[in-house]
């Protein structure tokens, strides 16, 4: 049998999928940040070697990266409402990616951490820095410098996994592509058309986080 | 009264003792020097007096204000007049040579920034290194690195300056340059408790040398006694195995 490839019959649709990416992007983003600040606390928890505190994180971290993501937003959406806890299908899927993301983020944030040179901390004690002013001006830099690599590629399997909002009706890129696909059936245009609207993405992403710990963090990431 | 009075300091790491008891008197203006084996706890009782590690029991004043190790503002006082450069120079990897020499002034003693700014240039051309405000520690030489160590702690203003064994790092032709650097605060007038293995070194800026041992101080005194004619039999071992004798 024959089957010709129409492009031209999805163009229309580009802009309607252009929406849906806004949507992905707005995920990945949103729990990225929420990841990262949480992430950031847990991390700094764990590294000071807090017992109760540092316990719990590990916990948590344990949890989080030892069940399937999927699992953990049908708990949030379907099982917090028998607790009268309701949750927009997008809410839901935002809660629950940022909690993942957390989990993995604590990881290699803790990473990074260990690997800040004692010699600095103990220039910055005695240079009369305290704490929060050690933090900000000899940690987190070198932090992000170290770690730019792995946040990198945790932001593009983030952003890759925002997919999974489809499942719950939120109209993202892919949950676009779906109801395109129910009403001209031309799946291989649509789906190859959506891969690589999600490698465009990915690679602007990669590009710009690498310029970003170039400029800022001076990490030896290459552009390419 | 003595700028740096040093009063039966005992340290510990885990068990084991590494200062037990050391006096140390050290005048304003005067530079003593601290000599001793390997693992004598020079460099602890550096750390102690900077407050990177809790005496267990002794004093030490500045100017005769006794420094309370578990109070953050006394702590913060002694900083204030007390700065210590690091054998591993300990410079911040993420900022350029400029900022490393800025950061403590401007964020933490809160002075203006064009003034730190011209001070630390100041500080940098007399060091030699007015040529490399912008580049990292990690495009520096070691020797060059030891000088903005040096330049850092003493953009800050400090009335007593600790110096952790400033040369050991560096190749032999970059010793030179930061004993250049140490005889030009030498000058200055500033007070200067030194570690240092370098003897000759030691000879010449040195106003008393103290020779350490199993964390104590087994004798004290002005260069030509500690060298010339040592009165205890461990400075005598110490001393002509060093000078090779
Ligand atoms: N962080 C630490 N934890 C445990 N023990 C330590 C630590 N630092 C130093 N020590 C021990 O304390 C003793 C004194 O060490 P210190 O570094 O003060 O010696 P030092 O006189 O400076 O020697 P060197 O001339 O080799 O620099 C040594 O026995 C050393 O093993
Ligand atoms: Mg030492």
């Amino acid at each position: 049998m024959h089957y010709v490839l129409h492009y031209g019959q999805i163009a229309p649709y580009l802009p309607y999928l252009m929406g849906g990416m806004a949507i992905s992007l707005a995920l990945s983003i949103l729990s990225f940040i929420g990841g990262m600040v949480l992430g950031l606390f847990f991390a700094v928890i764990r590294n000071e070697g807090h017992p109760v505190a540092g316990r719990l994180v590990r916990i948590y971290v344990a949890f989080f990266t030892n069940t399937p993501q999927l699992v953990q937003i049908y708990v949030i959406y379907f099982g917090l409402p028998d607790f009268g806890i309701l949750f927009s299908p997008f809410a839901a899927v935002l809660i629950g990616m940022t909690l993942n993301a957390a989990a993995y983020l604590t990881e290699i944030l803790r990473a990074g951490l260990s690997t800040v040179h004692a010699q600095e901390l103990d220039a910055a004690e005695t240079l009369g820095m305290n704490r929060l002013q050690t933090l900000r001006h000899v940690t987190l830099p070198h932090l992000f410098k170290v770690a730019m690599p792995a946040l990198t590629n945790q932001y593009i399997l983030m952003t890759l996994g925002t997919s999974m909002a489809a499942i719950f009706g939120v109209e993202e890129l892919t949950g676009r592509a779906f109801n395109i696909n129910s009403t001209t059936f031309r799946s291989i245009e649509i789906f190859t058309t959506v891969a690589a609207l999600y490698v465009v993405v990915t690679f602007i992403a990669t590009i710009l986080l690498a310029l970003v710990g170039r400029w800022a963090f001076r990490a030896r990431v290459p552009v390419l | 009264m003595a700028h740096l009075d040093i009063r039966g300091l005992v340290a510990r790491y885990n068990n084991a003792t590494v200062l037990d008891g050391i006096d140390l008197s050290i005048e304003r203006g005067e530079i003593v020097s601290l000599i001793g084996p390997s693992g004598s706890g020079k460099s602890t009782l550096l750390r102690v007096i900077s407050g990177l590690l809790p005496p267990r029991a002794g004093t030490v004043a500045l100017a005769g204000e006794t420094i309370n190790y578990a109070d953050r503002r006394s702590l913060r006082r002694s900083r204030d007049k007390l700065a210590i450069v690091f054998q591993q120079y300990n410079l911040f990897g993420n900022m350029n040579v400029l900022r490393n020499v800025m950061v403590a002034p401007v964020t933490i003693q809160k002075r203006d920034k064009k003034t730190v700014e011209a001070e630390a240039c100041a500080l940098l051309a007399k060091v030699g290194l007015a040529d490399k405000l912008n580049a990292y520690p990690d495009e520096l030489s070691g020797g060059q690195q030891q000088r903005v160590a040096i330049a850092r702690a003493l953009c800050l203003k400090p009335d007593i300056l600790l110096l952790d064994e400033v040369t050991s790092a560096l190749d032999p032709e970059r010793v030179g340059e930061v004993l250049d650097t140490v005889k030009m605060l030498a000058a200055d007038n500033m007070t200067l408790l030194i570690v240092s293995h370098e003897m000759g070194f030691v000879r010449e800026v040195s106003h008393r040398v103290a020779f350490m041992a199993d964390g104590k101080i087994q004798e004290m005194g002005p260069p030509a006694q500690i060298f010339g004619t040592p009165q205890q039999p461990r400075t005598q071992a110490f001393v002509s195995r060093i000078l090779g004798h």
